[in-house]
C-alpha cells in the first residue's frame, strides 16, 4: 500500500513540472508557433527561482520570479519569430542552448545548495485521511491544484468554449482566414507564446522548489523536450497534455521506486525509462490509431510564420 | 518618393552572407558586452584567446582536434538537412559510434592495422542504428525526427555513462568512470592531429560531390526543397529520406569512433563535449552545405577552444553554450532580415 502512494505522490510531482511544461507548449503551438526553447527556458526558470529562494527564503518569490523572467525572454523569442519571423526552429534551439548555458554559468554559485525553502505538502483536513487517495491527492503542495486542475480546465474552456478561443485557434490553423475576419493574427501570436514562456519557466522553478529541490548542472535534463513531445501524443488539447504528462510522472517515479528498493537494474538505465517512454508514445499512436489522426492532428499551420502580403 | 520594405522568395547568396557575417559579429559583441557586464575585460580575454590559439603551433593543434569532430556532426546535420530533415540526435549517434568502436576495441583481438577499418565501420553502424528508429518512424508515420533523435540523445548519454562506469569499468583501475585505454590510435597526421582530419574533410568533399554530381544527389536535392513535385516526378521520396537520414547518422557515428580513437582512447561520459548540439551550429552557418561545413566547424573549433582556454577566467564550456546559442539567434534573425530588401518607388502620377 505505502508502495503504491509513494509512487503515486511521486508521480504527481514530477508530473506536475511536465504538465506545466506541456501546457505552455500548448500554448504557443496552438497559435501557430513551435518553441523549441522549453528546455533553456526551463534551465533558466530553475535558476531563477533557486536564486529567489536563496535570498528570500520564500518559494512563491523563487516561482514568480521564474514566471518574470520566463514572460521576459519569452517576449523577445515572440518578438523575433512572430513580427520579424525568423526561423522558428532555429530560435527555439538558440534558445535552449543560451538558457541552458546561460542558467549553468549562474548556476555554479548555487550548484550543490539545498533550496533553503520549499513548496511542502499541505494537510487539507478530513480529506487527507481518505485511506491511500487521501495520502496522494490530499497532502500535497497548493501549486498541484493549479497544475492539474485550474490550469488545465481554464484553459481548456478559453479554448474550447469561448469566442476568443476560437479565434486563437483559428490563428494557428488558417492565420490568413483569421485576419481576413479581423483577428490580429500576430498579436495573439505574440501574447500567447510569451505567456508559453512564462509557463515553461515556471515548470523550471516547480522542479528545484518542489520537485528535486536543489540546482545542479543539467537539472532540468530534457524534460523540456519530453515536453514538447507530450504536446503532440496529446494532440495539443490542454486536458490531454496534463493526463500525459502524469502518465510521464508515473514512469519516472517507477525509475526512482527502482533504485530506491535496488531492483537488480542499473540506475543509468532506469534513468532511460521517460526518454524511451517518450518516444514509445508518439510513434505507438500515430501507427496504432489512424482514425484518431484528424482529431489529434498539429494546427495547420504551426512552424510557418505569417505574412500578410503573401496571402 | 516612397521606400518600404519588400521581402524577396529567396535572399541573394552575396547579401545573405554579408547577413551572416555581421549576425555572427553582433553575437560576438553582445557576449563581450554580457561578459563586461559580469566583470570580465573582454577585449583582454579575445587577446589571450587570440594570441594562444593563432600564436603557437600548439594552439593551432588543439584546434584542429576540435575541427574534426565538428565537421563530421556538423556534415551529420547538413545532410539531413539537405532532404528537409532536422537530425537534432548528432549527439546521441556520436555517443553510438564510440560506443559501437570501444565495444570492438575492447572485446576483439586484433593487429591494430586491421581494427581501425573495424572499429571505423562498427562507429558509421553505430551511428546508424541510433537513428534507426527515428528514420523509420518518419519514413512511415510522419513522426517528427527532431524530436525523436534528440530524446535518443539523452539515452546514448546514459548508455555511455552506463558501461563506462560499471560493465566496462576499467579493470585497472587507473581511472575512475572510463574503459581501459583502448590499445588502438589512429596514427598522428600533423603535430597533435590525427588522421581523422583528413578523414573528415575527405568525406565532406565526397559527400558534397555526391549531392552536386550524381542523380540521387540531384533528387534528394529536389525531395528536399519540395516532396511534393519530387513524388509528382515519380523520385522515390521515402527511400531517398531513409537513405540520406540513415548516412547522416553514420557520419555523427565515425565522429565518435575518430573522437575515440584518435583522441581521447577511453570511452567515457561527457566524451562528446557537447559535439553534437554544436554540429547543428555549423550545419547552420554552413546553409546546409558540405563543403561550407568545413568553414563553420573551423569557427566552432575556435569558440569552442576559447571556452577551453578562458576555462581559468571563469567562463566554462557552459558559457561557451549560451555564446553559440547567442550567435544562432543572431544568425537566424539575420538570415530572415537578408531575405528583405528597400525599393524607392516614385508614386504613380496622378
Amino acid at each position: 500500500m505505502d508502495l503504491i502512494a509513494g509512487i503515486l505522490h511521486t508521480s504527481l510531482l514530477a508530473g506536475g513540472v511536465l504538465a506545466l511544461a506541456a501546457l505552455g507548449e500548448v500554448l504557443a503551438e496552438r497559435v501557430g508557433v513551435v518553441n523549441l526553447g522549453v528546455e533553456g527556458l526551463m534551465a533558466l526558470g530553475a535558476i531563477s527561482g533557486i536564486a529567489a529562494v536563496v535570498t528570500t527564503r520564500s518559494p512563491t518569490a523563487g516561482f514568480a520570479l521564474a514566471l518574470a523572467v520566463g514572460f521576459m525572454v519569452g517576449m523577445v523569442f515572440a518578438a523575433i519569430t512572430v513580427y520579424l519571423r525568423a526561423n522558428q526552429v532555429l530560435c527555439g534551439l538558440a534558445l535552449t542552448l543560451m538558457g541552458t548555458g546561460f542558467a549553468a554559468t549562474v548556476g555554479k554559485a548555487y550548484s550543490g545548495i539545498p533550496a533553503p525553502a520549499t513548496f511542502t505538502g499541505v494537510e487539507i483536513p478530513y480529506l487527507s485521511s481518505i485511506p491511500l487517495i487521501g495520502q496522494v491527492l490530499f497532502t500535497q503542495n497548493v501549486l498541484v491544484y493549479l497544475i492539474y486542475i485550474i490550469l488545465p480546465v481554464m484553459l481548456h474552456f478559453l479554448m474550447f468554449r469561448t469566442r476568443h478561443g476560437l479565434n486563437l485557434r483559428a490563428v494557428g490553423e488558417n492565420p490568413a482566414a483569421a485576419d481576413a475576419a479581423g483577428i490580429a493574427v500576430q498579436r495573439i501570436r505574440f501574447w500567447y507564446v510569451t505567456a508559453g514562456a512564462a509557463l515553461a519557466a515556471g515548470a523550471g522553478a516547480y522542479l528545484t522548489l518542489a520537485f528535486v529541490p536543489s540546482w545542479s548542472e543539467g537539472v532540468v535534463a530534457g524534460r523540456g523536450w519530453i515536453a514538447v513531445a507530450l504536446v503532440i501524443f496529446a494532440g495539443y488539447r490542454p486536458l490531454n497534455a496534463v493526463l500525459a504528462a502524469l502518465l510521464f510522472g508515473v514512469i519516472t517515479s517507477l525509475g526512482f521506486v527502482g533504485q530506491a528498493r535496488n531492483w537488480p537494474i542499473a540506475a543509468p538505465v532506469l534513468s532511460m525509462l521517460p526518454y524511451l517512454g517518450t518516444i514509445a508514445f508518439i510513434v505507438v499512436p500515430v501507427v496504432a490509431w489512424h482514425r484518431m489522426r484528424q482529431a489529434m492532428a498539429a494546427p495547420a499551420a504551426l512552424g510557418i510564420p505569417y505574412y500578410r502580403d503573401l496571402r | 518618393m516612397a521606400i518600404r520594405l519588400q521581402r524577396l522568395p529567396s535572399a541573394s547568396p552575396a547579401i545573405a552572407l554579408a547577413a551572416r557575417a555581421i549576425a555572427i559579429l553582433l553575437a560576438l559583441v553582445t557576449a563581450g558586452l554580457l561578459l563586461a557586464a559580469s566583470g570580465a575585460q573582454p577585449l583582454k580575454l579575445a587577446q589571450q584567446v587570440l594570441k594562444s590559439t593563432f600564436g603557437s603551433g600548439f594552439g593551432l593543434e588543439d584546434v584542429g582536434l576540435l575541427v574534426t569532430p565538428l565537421i563530421l556532426t556538423g556534415l551529420s546535420v547538413a545532410v539531413a538537412l539537405r532532404i528537409g530533415a532536422w537530425n537534432i540526435g548528432a549527439e546521441g549517434q556520436f555517443y553510438a559510434g564510440a560506443f559501437a568502436a570501444t565495444g570492438v576495441a575492447l572485446f576483439i583481438p586484433g593487429p591494430t592495422i586491421v581494427m581501425l577499418p573495424l572499429m571505423f565501420v562498427a562507429g558509421a553502424l553505430g551511428g546508424l542504428l541510433w537513428i534507426l528508429i527515428p528514420t523509420l518512424a518518419r519514413a512511415y508515420a510522419d513522426v517528427s525526427e527532431l524530436i525523436t533523435t534528440l530524446l535518443l540523445n539523452f539515452v546514448a548519454t546514459l548508455l555511455v555513462y552506463y558501461v563506462a562506469t560499471g560493465p566496462w569499468l576499467d579493470p585497472g583501475g587507473h581511472a575512475l568512470g572510463t574503459t581501459a585505454r583502448l590499445k588502438h590510435d589512429i596514427p598522428e597526421f600533423i603535430g597533435m592531429v590525427h588522421w581523422g582530419f583528413p578523414i573528415a574533410i575527405l568525406l565532406a568533399v565526397i559527400t558534397a560531390a555526391a549531392f552536386s554530381f550524381t542523380r540521387w544527389g540531384y533528387e534528394v536535392r529536389i525531395a528536399g526543397s519540395n516532396p511534393q513535385a519530387a513524388k509528382y516526378a515519380g523520385m522515390p521520396f521515402r527511400r531517398h529520406l531513409i537513405v540520406v537520414m540513415l548516412l547522416s547518422g553514420a557520419i555523427a557515428g565515425i565522429a565518435g569512433m575518430l573522437e575515440v580513437a584518435g583522441t581521447v582512447h577511453r570511452l567515457q561520459g561527457g566524451i562528446s563535449n557537447n559535439f553534437g548540439y554544436l554540429g547543428i551550429m555549423v550545419a547552420v552557418l554552413a546553409r546546409g552545405s558540405c563543403i561550407g561545413v568545413i568553414a563553420g566547424a573551423a569557427l566552432m573549433a575556435v569558440i569552442l577552444n576559447s571556452g577551453i582556454i578562458l576555462q581559468t577566467q571563469g567562463i566554462n564550456t557552459s558559457t561557451v553554450l549560451a555564446i553559440t546559442g547567442l550567435i544562432l539567434f543572431f544568425t537566424a534573425v539575420g538570415d530572415e532580415l537578408a531575405h528583405f530588401r528597400i525599393v524607392s518607388s516614385k508614386p504613380a502620377e496622378a
